[in-house]
């Protein structure tokens, strides 16, 4: 299977605290991989380094074939448009409308006429399982669940060959989070995509992901099938599936 | 799928093939379907011109990549010249391919309407602006109400006054402020006694420069002067201190440990600025004669010691009391709309940044306001 991301040793350090001290793993296309670890292992970070905001101490990390911080500013912005990222908490532009919002990545990257960028946003929004009235709201007037779900539908915009998720399920209630996992699911197995997503949600980690990687101490702990992970013999790993009786 | 340069890719080739095999209607479709190419793509659909009313094979043997976006634009076609799921078959399609139209078909059953902002018209918005004015002025009424309510309880209960936080604000209105309020005091000061100078030196009335300066100064623009640049910093620093603690629901933070925030955030604002502001006007005097002082001594041949004893002579007591007494009138005004923009932002980025501004405007309309209210009425009543 073709690589699509490689961390290789990275360090991470912040004046005298070493947050990682040599990470590495490969992602295949078409995996959907969880990044699980505790609260301050550097999982949020480490997400930072791969997609180009926040530079390593040391080590490369290799994404679609380009290596992130060898490349120039310009490179650098066409890797980003094969990628997507969907942040913590949405961050949705407060000024636009929902549907503007997720027209920005047509309008700024693309030159795809309006009358075709129009349609395709409803689309976009239907895709993530939005209901009509919602194109027109500012986003300010939205739930959580609904921010999440259009801040997904415009980081799919571009069709992005990987999605980047971070903690995708902070902050929603029970319900609305395993919704949403059924709705990575389906998307990943539907456009093939590879998912990467940092979480410690046990449950969106056990429904979503394929693969688990477990971050502590600046180091992975455990890397494999979800289920070889969870017997790992790892005293944080063995309290943290522990918690789901 | 995986082709690294797709999303660049702009190939000329024919996007999809019609072709008649035994009597059926075959659709072939070539190339990269991907984002950069939809708009061609619907260009060749439409050239097509497919009849709904056939039978249709989709043939994806020459098929090389196939996303959403393109995917949508041939679904919705073939929905829009009428084709259901029962006239349409599928043949030699990626099992990839095949999911990705089954999920586009199945989402884009109920695509919503495409909703834009929001923009009135010109009468509209004079509207808007004048209902929204009315209802902050009624909202400030209210506010200044609520104020006065916690300082009387305040002053039955001195104890819950928070010397710590007041002294804290009045370093960060007065002391910081000091250098800016004497510095364009004294430039102010420069340019008075420049304008008046050139007039007066025509009739050799050299000496009643340092009249109109230490009037015009202690009475008028160092008052003025330095409220509006306590407006612009002050103001909007409390706006937006304020603004980011009601963003970060410290307010309400504040209001579940039993306390008030107007106790806790704005007394301490108000009663700060009310003591810097006259102690900021007394620098702007100060400097203020300064200035006129430095371009008496340099241009219009009066001593220090001249312009000075002519100060003391020509100035009376009154006038220099009217200037520091304005202030904290002022000074009540920029710390309650200040305090109140603060507690007014919602929980959006753009919020905070209307308000602010909103803040300083408020801010320095007001002072002049009443410094136009006060030269009136002290008029009339003869002082």
């Amino acid at each position: 299977m073709e690589r699509v991301l490689r961390v290789d040793s990275i360090v991470s350090r912040f004046g005298a605290q070493v947050v990682h001290d040599g990470v590495s793993f490969a992602v295949a296309r078409g995996e959907v991989v969880a990044l699980i670890g505790g609260s301050g292992s550097g999982k949020s970070v480490l997400l930072k380094e791969i997609i180009g905001l926040v530079r390593p101490t040391a080590g490369s990390i290799e994404l679609l074939g380009a290596d992130v911080w060898r490349s120039s500013v310009q490179e650098l912005n066409t890797l980003r448009r094969r990628f997507g990222v969907l942040f913590q908490d949405g961050a949705l532009f407060s000024s636009l409308t929902v549907a503007e919002n997720v027209a920005v990545p047509f309008r700024e990257n693309t030159d795809v006429p309006m009358e075709i960028v129009a349609p395709l946003v409803g689309f976009k929004l239907a895709l993530v399982g939005l209901p009509a009235d919602a194109s027109a709201k500012s986003p300010a007037q939205l739930s959580g669940g609904m921010r999440k779900r259009v801040a997904l539908a415009r980081a799919l915009a571009l069709e992005p060959e990987i999605l980047f998720l971070d903690e995708p399920t902070t902050g929603l209630d029970p319900v609305s989070a395993r919704e949403f996992d059924r709705l990575l699911r389906v998307l990943a197995e539907s456009l093939g995509l590879t998912l990467f997503i940092v979480t410690h949600d046990l449950d969106m980690l056990l429904s979503v992901a394929d693969r688990a990687i477990a971050l502590s101490a600046g180091k992975v702990i455990a890397d494999g099938p979800v289920s070889a992970v969870r017997s790992a013999d790892d005293p944080w790993l063995r309290e943290y599936f522990a918690a789901r009786a | 799928m995986g082709d690294s340069s797709a999303l660049t890719t702009r190939s000329a080739a024919p996007w999809i093939e019609r072709k008649v095999e035994d009597k059926n209607d075959v659709l072939y479709l070539a190339g990269v379907w991907r984002l950069p190419n939809v708009a061609a793509i619907a260009d060749a659909l439409r050239n097509l011109g497919l009849q709904g009313q056939n039978q249709f094979i989709v043939d994806g043997s020459r098929l090389e990549a196939l996303d959403t976006a393109a995917g949508f634009v041939l679904v919705r076609h073939l929905a829009d010249i009428g084709c259901t799921p029962a006239t349409v078959s599928a043949r030699a399609l990626d099992p990839r391919h095949r999911r990705l139209l089954a999920l586009v078909h199945e989402r884009m059953s109920t695509p919503p309407a495409a909703g834009r902002s929001a923009h009135l018209g010109f009468v509209q918005r004079i509207g808007a602006a004048a209902l929204k004015l009315g209802r902050l002025l009624k909202s400030h009424n209210a506010f200044v109400g609520a104020v006065a309510l916690e300082a009387l309880g305040l002053a039955r209960r001195p104890a819950l006054f928070r010397p710590r936080e007041t002294a804290s604000q009045f370093e960060a209105v007065c002391i910081d402020a000091i250098p800016i309020v004497a510095l364009v005091n004294f430039l102010i000061g420069v340019v008075i006694a420049y304008v008046l100078g050139v007039q007066a030196l025509r009739y050799g009335a050299n000496v009643f420069v340092a009249d109109g300066i230490a009037l015009a100064v202690c009475r008028e623009l160092s008052p003025i002067l330095a409220s509006v640049l306590v407006a612009g910093r002050s103001g909007a620093a409390f706006t937006a201190q304020i603004g980011t603690m009601k963003v970060e629901e410290e307010i309400d933070a504040i209001s579940t440990l039993g306390l008030s925030p107007i106790q806790v955030l704005v007394i301490p604002r108000l009663a700060a600025l009310m003591i810097a502001l006259p102690l900021l006007v007394f620098v702007g005097d100060v400097a203020g004669i300064a200035g006129g002082m430095a371009v008496g001594a340099w241009q219009l041949d009066i001593a220090p010691q001249v312009f000075l004893d002519r100060v003391h002579g020509v100035l009376e007591m009154r006038h220099f009391v009217i200037g520091l007494a304005k202030a904290p009138v002022f000074a009540a005004f920029i710390a309650l709309i200040a305090c109140r923009m603060g507690l007014l932002v919602a929980r959006d980025a753009r919020s905070l940044g209307e308000n602010t501004t909103s803040t300083v405007v408020q801010c320095i309309v007001w002072v002049i306001v009443l410094d136009a209210a006060f030269a009136v009425t002290l008029q009339h009543l003869g002082i």
